[in-house]
């Protein structure tokens, strides 16, 4: 496996005895959109937090554009150019939902030297704009609905201008409609671009999901976790047609 | 009466916000329950008068000097000391009193324990609607409202003060959005010391210098803090002025029991733990999850 853009090698994570992630590794290039499956408790999210430098390996290593990450801090990592969301939506609830939005604008990788609070703001509202609850800007952000406080997570980590964005669960918690909204933002972030003052860098991504159906349409590449380690990865194709993965979804559906 | 009561407690509503302000900022965003807090509001009252008693320096530059001197013993405490443990809470807390203690014993061995004033920054009284105001109250009365306004103004409407805010809320999300952390934390520090020196140095000529000095006025932030509910910016101004008021009116109005003033804010404390822990906006334990 050579990704040179990112590289998973042989992580391990413990909890006491309890082995989360054993020896996984994988790669993302630059341009892809991989999907992270796995049934409840497989290690998906504590994989997603390994590389985020939220949690600490045991062993193995996060390579990021040649850069070895393993064991630097988040707010490093964020600065390199990794953003990504958790899995229950966390907003700074008792800021404005613009201020919400601003703090990442304020990071040392997205903030522009002597920038003012206004034109902070500005970008910010690009931000929210993007993800469509530009016109709830100034409400709390303890008052927003399950569907608008997603979209505010995907707003905060596109406003960290990432060049690899993981996102945990976009989909959960959301209806139908939400869902393909929140699908059809992902694919023009993915695509890149200008929004209004907001630049996409048009980043890499991986997504944790637990619809499938949905998430088989935007991936290029799913990689299935179980008991903490890879059970395989592939096209979404030879991953829904595996006969290992249909064994570890036993019960629930695939596709 | 009144206007004595609303003048006396509004400056010491002012002292008490701004080391509670502090107080609570430095809890927010590092976590740590600062107990040395107060020792460098009194430390700051010493400084100026040894720049101006012993070394008789000019007041304002002795002013300035010890402010400065203040925040840089407190950034360089932090960094060699607190800093290194501050993810354990019982070691923080052990640790920043025992550094209080040891500012009460260097002051009492420096300047042993009689009690000092210092000089007016201005002099001179005025009259106004029938009670008498020295002008130190007024500058004093002024200094405070001057600097939590900018406080205010910083929090509220700087690209630091969201950051600040957004870190005290939920620090692992505000790592997550790329904030430095302990830059963060660094700065919230400089910036909590240096309220409780400038505390110190805008009342001290209406109080007297001593040793303990530091000790009545912890109490107090710590019950303004719990009152306005811990974590809230607002809540301990607000629970500050509160106790402030309480405790001035005790001793306007009830003169015999003026002896009960370092109780009310004790009082007042175990009240709201009983009743209503969370304090009056109490956003209590919600960015611990």
């Amino acid at each position: 496996m050579t990704g040179d853009f990112l590289e998973v090698n042989n992580l391990s994570k413990r909890f006491g005895g309890l082995h989360a992630i054993r020896d996984v590794s994988f790669s993302v290039n630059r341009q892809e959109v991989v999907g992270l499956i796995g049934p409840n408790g497989a290690g998906k999210t504590t994989l997603v937090r390994l590389i985020l430098g939220i949690i600490k390996a045991n062993s193995g290593q996060v390579i990021f554009k040649g850069q070895n990450l393993t064991g630097k801090k988040t707010w490093t990592i964020v600065g390199q150019g990794i953003a990504g969301t958790f899995q229950n939506a966390r907003p700074f609830a008792h800021l404005p939902i613009i201020a919400n939005v601003m703090v990442p604008c304020l990071g040392p990788r997205a903030s522009r030297r002597g920038e003012w609070v206004k034109t902070v703001e500005a970008r910010a509202m690009d931000a929210l704009e993007f993800v469509g609850i530009a016109d709830l800007a100034k409400e709390p952000a303890s008052r927003l609905s399950q569907g608008d406080l997603k979209r505010l997570e995907v707003a905060r980590a596109i406003a960290c201008e990432p060049e690899l964005l993981i996102l945990d669960e976009p989909f959960g918690g959301l209806n139908p409609t939400e869902t393909s909204l929140m699908a059809k933002s992902i694919r023009r972030l993915h695509k890149g671009g200008r929004f209004g003052r907001l630049h996409s860098e048009g980043p890499a991504m991986i997504i944790i999901e637990h619809k499938l159906s949905e998430l088989m349409k935007i991936v290029d590449r799913v990689i299935v976790l179980n008991f903490g380690e890879t059970l395989t990865m592939g096209t979404p194709e030879e991953v829904v047609n595996d006969p290992k993965v249909i064994q570890a979804y036993i019960g629930k559906e695939v596709v | 009466m009144w206007g004595q009561i609303l003048v006396n407690g509004m400056i010491a509503g002012g002292k008490y916000a701004m080391l509670a302000l502090g107080f609570s900022l430095i809890f927010g965003v590092a976590r740590i329950m600062n107990l040395t807090h107060t020792a460098y509001y009194m430390l700051s009252a010493y400084l100026i008068y040894y720049f101006n008693q012993t070394l008789s320096m000019p007041l304002a530059l002795s002013y300035i000097l010890s402010i400065t001197m203040v925040i840089v013993i407190g950034m360089a405490v932090y960094k060699v000391m607190v800093a290194p443990v501050r993810e354990r809470f019982t070691a923080v807390l052990i640790i920043t009193l025992v550094l209080a203690m040891v500012v009460q014993e260097a002051v009492l061995i420096i300047f042993g324990g009689h009690y000092r004033t210092l000089p007016k920054l201005v002099s001179g009284t005025t009259q106004f609607s029938g009670m008498t105001l020295t002008y130190q109250h007024l500058f004093t009365l002024g200094a405070v409202i001057f600097v939590l306004g900018a406080i205010w103004l910083l929090l509220f409407k700087s690209r630091l003060g969201i950051a600040i805010r957004a870190m005290a809320m939920d620090r692992e999300v505000a790592n997550l959005m790329g904030m430095p952390e302990s830059q963060i934390a660094s700065i919230t520090v400089a910036i909590s010391v240096g309220l409780a020196a400038i505390a110190g140095a805008v009342v001290a000529p209406l109080f007297i210098v001593e040793p303990a000095m530091w000790m009545h006025p912890l109490v107090v932030v710590m019950a303004a803090v719990i009152l306005g509910g811990l974590g809230s910016i607002k809540g301990s101004i607000i629970g500050a002025f509160i106790l402030a008021f309480a405790e001035v009116g005790l001793v306007f109005l009830l003169p015999q029991l003026a002896f009960l003033r370092g109780a009310v804010s004790m009082a007042v404390m175990l009240a709201v733990l009983m009743i209503r822990p969370e304090g009056l906006f109490g956003i209590f334990m919600e960015g611990e999850r």
